[in-house]
C-alpha cells in the first residue's frame, strides 16, 4: 500500500542534493583560487632578477672598457645579447636551468628629438605573467651604421647618447 | 500534551559560540593574506633600481667626461625618455664642484648632491 509518511524526508533529500550540486558547481567554476600575495612576490623576484641581469650586463669587465650591453647594442649584435642575457637569467644551481623568455625594446630620441623605439630582440608573447625592467645604456660616439640593414630602420642620431633598454621578462 | 523539550540548549549555545569564533578566525586569516600583498606591493612600488640605474648612468658620464662635454644632449636623453617611458622625472645639473641629481616618480622624491672635482 502506498504510504505518504516519508514525504518530508524526500523533500529534504532533494533539497540537500540541489544544495550540494550548486556548491560543487560554484567551486569548480572558480577555476583558480588566486592568492594575491603569491603573485606579487613572484613579480617582485622576477623584477629583481631582470634588473640584476641587466646590471651585470652593463658592468664592464675592467675599468674603462665598454660593457657587454653597450657593445652589443652599439654593434646591433643580437646574437651575443641573447646568449648573454639568457645565460644570466636562466642560471640555476646544479644542472637544471630556468626557462625565461623576453622582449627587448630600445627607446631613443630620433633625429626630430621625439621618442622612438625599435625591437631589439623578441620572443612571441602570449600574455604570460610578465614584468618590465629597464636599463639606461650609454653609447659613446654612437654611429648608426650597423643598423642600416635593421628591418625597423631606426632613426637614431649619430652622437654620444643614452638609450633606454626595456625588457619584458616572463617565465614559461 | 507534549512539553517543550529543553535538553539541547547547551549544545545549541556552544554551536553559536563556536561559529562566532570561526568567523573571527577567518577574519584573521584574511588579514594575513593582505599583509603579504601589501608588503610585496610596497617593495614593487619603491623605485630602488630606477634610482640606482639613473645614478649609475650619471656617474658613468662623470667618469668618462661626457658629463660636461655632452651635458645638454645627454640630460635631455634621460629626461625625455624617463618622462615618456617611466612617468618619472630624472634631471641633473652640474653646479661648480658638484652634481645635482633629481628623481621623482610622483610617489618617491630623490635628491642628491654629489661632489665633483
Amino acid at each position: 500500500m502506498v504510504d505518504d509518511s516519508g514525504q518530508l524526508y524526500t523533500i529534504e533529500g532533494v533539497a540537500a542534493a540541489v544544495l550540494m550540486v550548486v556548491t560543487a558547481y560554484l567551486v569548480v567554476s572558480t577555476t583558480t583560487v588566486l592568492t594575491p600575495q603569491d603573485v606579487h612576490i613572484i613579480d617582485m623576484q622576477l623584477e629583481q632578477l631582470g634588473s640584476d641581469v641587466l646590471a651585470m650586463m652593463d658592468t664592464p669587465d675592467s675599468y674603462g672598457n665598454e660593457s657587454t650591453l653597450a657593445s652589443t647594442i652599439r654593434e646591433n649584435n643580437t646574437t651575443v645579447f641573447n646568449s648573454t642575457f639568457l645565460s644570466y637569467a636562466n642560471a640555476l644551481t646544479g644542472t637544471s636551468s630556468e626557462n625565461m623568455r623576453y622582449n627587448a625594446t630600445i627607446y631613443y630620441r630620433n633625429s626630430a628629438d621625439d621618442i622612438d623605439s625599435f625591437t631589439f630582440k623578441a620572443s612571441p608573447y602570449y600574455r604570460e605573467n610578465a614584468v618590465k625592467v629597464s636599463r639606461w645604456v650609454y653609447l659613446p660616439g654612437f654611429i648608426k651604421e650597423p643598423y642600416a640593414s635593421h628591418p625597423d630602420l631606426p632613426d637614431l642620431q649619430d652622437r654620444t647618447q643614452t638609450v633606454l633598454l626595456e625588457v619584458l621578462l616572463w617565465r614559461v | 500534551m507534549a512539553r517543550l523539550n529543553e535538553d539541547g540548549q547547551w549544545i545549541i549555545m556552544l554551536g553559536f559560540i563556536i561559529s562566532i569564533l570561526m568567523v573571527f578566525l577567518a577574519l584573521i586569516v584574511n588579514q594575513s593574506a593582505l599583509v603579504g600583498k601589501t608588503t610585496s606591493e610596497s617593495v614593487l612600488e619603491f623605485p630602488k633600481s630606477e634610482i640606482q640605474d639613473a645614478r649609475t648612468e650619471i656617474m658613468e658620464y662623470y667618469q668618462n667626461g661626457t658629463l660636461v662635454t655632452d651635458y645638454n644632449s645627454l640630460r635631455w636623453d634621460l629626461y625625455d625618455l624617463s618622462l615618456d617611458r617611466k612617468g618619472a622625472i630624472i634631471w641633473y645639473e652640474i653646479p661648480p664642484g658638484g652634481i645635482f641629481i633629481h628623481y621623482n616618480d610622483g610617489m618617491t622624491d630623490y635628491n642628491e648632491v654629489a661632489r665633483r672635482t
